[in-house]
């Protein structure tokens, strides 16, 4: 009787939990209440704070792969079996514990593909199986499927109109660009001053965090760097909540009054004909330079385009809605289950989460100066606020412009003007990453 | 010796990267400016205007008509209803 109660409370959670889960724990239920409660982006932050939960649950190893979770959990002969297949040497004073150890290091760290799927197959036979957020993972993430199909649906809702009135607003969105490369210096920085330990790569997807936008953050980090990614996601859309408590101060910092108060002209009317011309020529650009952004930019033209066009309406309206809130609950799951504790719980997450902050806060300013800048040189004038919406956070970073502006005079609507950096950020930052993984990926 | 590397290669892929960002954003400038223009000039419709323009100034005439009509109306409803 004793030793099946015993076997149950080895069996249970509150055993096995060890401090790490714990912790990760409190982090999911911190995110929940952030999206619940203080409704910061609650459409994502609730699935990935859920999903860390999830992957936390000691001994449900949800969020790992059968071979993981065999490391853990297998007898010692298959243990010997994996490590010969991985090529390890066990040793066999060191006990099973270590050599549980020795397994689980090696299939987190740079194993060839066909290594990893042979433990993985040696594995199943043995009765593991993937677990539930890991499937999640590879088919919406490792794969790059769930990033770019939100791409298609954000390339659906978006309206170039403003842009195309007033296209030298794609300067500010350029500019804003900055705070992604200012970052990945400041990330390769760090660990030439040895606080942190960032390869190139990494440094990379690190600083597409500037971007402000969670889908290429996503996307990029999936690339270059999968194993911070679960950081990488948290802190870009923890961040874009935070746009309207990050960028008001640099706003305000950066221009004088006057320069809050300069009324834009109104935009001229565009017509259908353009609209439906533009996702078309920015296609054939990315193909005649940029084939790396092709993924990223070519979901969002077509996108744009079923929404233009207005003869798919019904393409249109599924791509807006009903698609890009299914993809949107497991790209939230996955990026939940890169939460596990051994991998989240390192110096180099609080690094991410600084270096994020940092991203932001230079691409607004830059933004705002490149807007100054352009101010003096046109003649139509330009309100500089409109350039921290540049950093793309669509729309929240251009209300935010246009609060701000209206803070300065109640009868200046910044709203459509910055609407135009806005779009532009996006287009942007799907360029800077095109770049960083034709350089590195 | 190893870190100054690494620096200069962030280094490199900044003045690259924010190079070409904006060499590709000056082209889609111009693309969209010729573009616009060309629509402009060689579809000279922009149809949406036009048709709420014309709308909204419609011959004198037939403005007269319509709001001796309303008038009209409005008065023998008025009338009626008043009975």
């Amino acid at each position: 009787m004793t030793e099946k109660l015993l076997t149950l409370w080895y069996g249970s959670g509150l055993y096995n939990l060890s401090l790490g889960q714990a912790v990760m724990v409190l982090v999911g239920l911190g995110l929940l209440y952030l999206a619940i409660a203080k409704k910061f982006e609650p459409l994502l932050l609730v699935p990935i704070g859920f999903g860390g939960i999830l992957a936390n649950i000691p001994e449900a190893g949800l969020a790992l792969s059968a071979a993981e979770q065999a490391a853990h959990l297998a007898r010692p002969a298959l243990l010997e079996q994996m490590a010969a297949t991985l090529q390890l040497g066990l040793d066999p004073a060191a006990g099973v514990e270590a050599w549980r150890h020795t397994v689980s290091e090696a299939l987190h760290g740079d194993l060839s593909p066909a290594l990893l799927r042979a433990a993985n197959d040696l594995a199943m036979d043995s009765g593991f199986a993937h677990g539930m957020l890991y499937q999640f993972y590879s088919v919406a993430i490792a794969s790059g499927i769930a990033p770019l199909v939100i791409f298609m649906g954000v390339g659906a809702m978006t309206d170039f109109g403003p842009l195309l009135a007033n296209p030298r607003t794609l300067f500010l969105g350029a500019a804003a660009q900055f705070g992604i490369f200012a970052t990945l210096l400041g990330a390769v920085g760090m660990s030439a001053m040895g606080w942190m330990d960032f390869s190139l790569n990494q440094a990379a997807a690190i600083g597409i965090i500037g971007g402000a936008d969670g889908p290429t953050s996503i996307y990029v980090s999936s690339i270059l760097a999968p194993e911070l990614l679960g950081a990488i996601a948290v802190a870009s859309y923890s961040y874009m909540a935070l746009v309207p408590l990050i960028q008001p101060p640099i706003m305000k910092a950066l221009t004088s009054k006057r320069e809050r108060e300069i009324t834009m002209t109104q935009l001229r009317p565009v017509s259908k004909l353009e609209k439906i011309v533009f996702p078309l020529s920015l296609l054939i650009l990315v193909v005649l330079f940029l084939p790396d952004a092709a993924p990223l930019l070519g979901m969002f033209c077509f996108g744009n385009l079923m929404r233009e066009s207005g003869v798919v309406e019904r393409l249109s309206d599924t791509t807006q809605n009903a698609l890009i809130n299914i993809v949107t609950i497991f790209l939230g799951l996955s990026v939940g289950s890169k939460l596990i504790a051994e991998r989240f719980l390192a110096v180099e997450t609080l690094g991410i989460l600084a270096l994020g902050m940092v991203a932001f806060a230079i691409g607004t300013a830059c933004g705002i100066l490149m807007a100054k800048l352009m101010n003096t040189v046109s003649r139509m004038p330009i309100n500089p606020l409109i350039g921290s919406a540049g950093v793309s956070a669509v729309p929240m970073a251009a209300r935010v412009s246009n609060k701000v502006g209206l803070e300065s005079n109640p009868h200046n609507f910044l709203l459509m003007h910055a609407m135009g950096p806005n779009v532009a950020g996006v287009i942007g930052s799907a360029v800077a990453a095109g770049v960083m993984i034709k350089y590195l990926g | 010796m190893q870190d100054t590397q690494l620096l200069n290669e962030g280094l490199a892929l900044m003045g690259l990267g924010m190079g070409f960002v904006f060499v590709f954003l000056t082209v889609l400038v111009i693309v969209t400016t010729l573009m616009s223009k060309t629509i402009g000039r060689f579809f000279p419709e922009p149809p949406a205007p036009v048709a709420t323009g014309a709308r909204r100034r419609p011959p004198p005439g037939q403005d007269d008509d319509v709001m001796v009509a309303i008038t009209a109306a409005v008065h023998r409803y008025r009338h009626r209803h008043r009975r």
